[in-house]
């Protein structure tokens, strides 16, 4: 019986601290991520439409506004002028 | 000439031994649950099979008893086991692939190796703060373990692998009760995995009983726009191939023994989010490799749980602790939020803590069902897998304290 007790305190100690250590770990490569590598390398393709109606350095400037804004989930597929 | 033919048949077998017929029995519901209810069909339908074929009696398909195997101590005092050619030529191929694959502890890990790299800790890493409710999850591992010890009648080890059925994980179930108890391995497989499928009764049980309407809808996205987190992630992907291996080297620092289990499910988790560079690796974890581990595995099992080792007091020992580690790991998971939001501004959803439990992605999608059903407009499961897949760390840590301590 009190091997079982002093199992219960040794392992839902160690199980916090584990999941402690995952919560600080993964903020911790949040935040060096964040700092370092900020920007996820998106393969955004030009739609065939909007490539040639505007230049390549205004669409790129679009692309990586875009990425910024939205934490590189959204995805320019096309550009018109109004 | 009719005696000849009559005792050629396993008929005489049957009538000298009704617990045949009752496995047998025991058998065809592992199958009906399998394949009509659709109860985890993937396992239990190979452990339902394996019970079939391991009590024909004559047929000598049943797993047998580590003792049989044993030859004797050497000049040293170490045992000696007969080597595997000795094993399928005397006992057969089940036994062969038992103690090959299985009774070495391979198969668990290769299973979760597949398990790896079929896990997205996206949602965890969206919300890391709720991974701490996976291990709240685990306390009724250990309040289990405590009462099977106070009944008497199961060993340490004997309680602690039928306690592990709480984290609701099958092959950590399995893993730890070879390590630590082979002779209950059918029953507490079976148990395990049957509750598993009972994930969609469990949880809204539980949840009913502890849960008040007002909490149940919570609703966690207002939260999140009221106290929004303090780190936004710009980089997914990156976050995501870094936090496996980091975590991987912490952890298995912290417990060595969960290594097996623990290591093998971030390796497949990093081939996953390597991407193209890694993909066959991936698809081998998850199809090739996995798939045939799994009906080994659950044929093997099944084929442990011959009429003399199952039909025993401690399988029914077994049936009713596992379903209080069950429902006391749920409960727990419900409690710590329910405390957790008594001081806290930012609310949580209980059915966050509910989920603490290992049964991915089947808890959170049970949880997101209950909460929809009380706001449909409440949809949980994001939030709910972030402890769910937590669950699966706590549970693999559990397990390792376990082996460590009882072996």
């Amino acid at each position: 019986m009190a091997d079982a007790l002093f199992l219960m305190l040794v392992g839902m100690l160690t199980v916090f601290v584990v999941l402690i250590l995952v919560v600080l770990l993964g903020n911790g490569i949040i935040i060096f991520i964040n700092k370092f590598f900020p920007e996820e390398q998106v393969a955004t393709k030009p739609s065939a439409a909007a490539a040639p109606a505007i230049n390549a350095n205004v669409y790129s400037a679009i692309c990586s506004a875009v990425s910024t804004v939205t934490g590189g989930k959204g995805n320019v597929t096309d550009v018109k002028k109004l | 000439m009719l005696e000849k033919i009559y005792d050629m048949t396993a008929i005489g077998a049957f009538i000298d031994n009704p617990g045949y017929l009752l496995m047998l029995l025991i058998a065809f519901v592992l199958l009906y649950l399998g394949i009509v209810k659709k109860y985890e069909p993937l396992l239990l339908i190979p452990i339902g099979f394996g019970v079939l074929l391991a009590n024909f009696p004559g047929a000598d398909l049943g797993v047998v008893a580590g003792d049989k195997i044993e030859l004797g101590l050497d000049e040293n005092g170490r045992m000696q086991y007969m080597n595997l050619f000795e094993i399928a030529h005397e006992y057969g191929i089940f036994n062969f692939l038992y103690y090959a694959l299985i009774k070495t502890g391979l198969l668990p890990p290769l299973i979760f190796l597949g398990v790896g790299a079929m896990t997205d800790f996206g949602p965890m890493l969206r919300n890391l703060k709720l991974a701490l409710f996976g291990g709240a999850a685990q306390f009724g591992i250990f309040t289990v373990l405590l009462i099977a010890m106070a009944s008497g009648a199961f060993s340490l080890q004997e309680a602690a692998s039928l306690a592990i059925i709480g984290g609701a994980d099958g092959p950590t179930a399995i893993y730890t009760t070879l390590k630590l108890a082979p002779q209950l391995l059918g029953p507490i497989a079976i148990a395990a995995y049957s509750y598993m499928a009972l994930v969609p009764v469990i949880i809204p049980l539980v949840v009913k009983l502890l849960c008040s309407e007002k909490e149940l809808k919570i609703n966690m996205k207002q939260q999140d726009k009221l106290f929004p987190p303090k780190h936004q992630i710009k980089n997914m992907r990156a976050v995501k191939i870094i936090f496996p291996i980091v975590l991987g080297v912490v952890v298995i620092i912290l417990v060595p023994s969960s290594g097996p289990l623990l290591g093998m499910l971030l390796l497949g988790n990093l081939l996953k989010e390597i991407g193209t560079d890694t993909q066959r690796l991936t698809t081998a974890a998850t199809e090739y490799i996995m798939n045939p581990a799994t009906i080994i595995l659950g044929l093997c099992v099944g084929a442990t749980m011959t009429a003399d080792v199952f039909l025993d007091i401690k399988t029914i020992g077994i049936i009713v602790g596992g379903f209080f580690a069950f429902a006391l790991s749920v409960a727990s998971g419900i409690c710590l939020v329910k405390l957790f939001n008594l001081f806290a501004k930012k609310k949580i959803n209980p059915l966050c803590g509910a989920t603490g439990l290992s049964a991915v992605p089947m808890a959170s999608r049970v949880a997101n069902e209950i909460s929809t059903k009380y706001d449909p407009q409440n949809h949980v499961l994001q939030y709910c897998m972030s402890s769910n897949v937590s669950g699966v760390i706590g549970s693999a840590v559990a397990a390792g304290v376990l082996i460590t301590f009882c072996i």
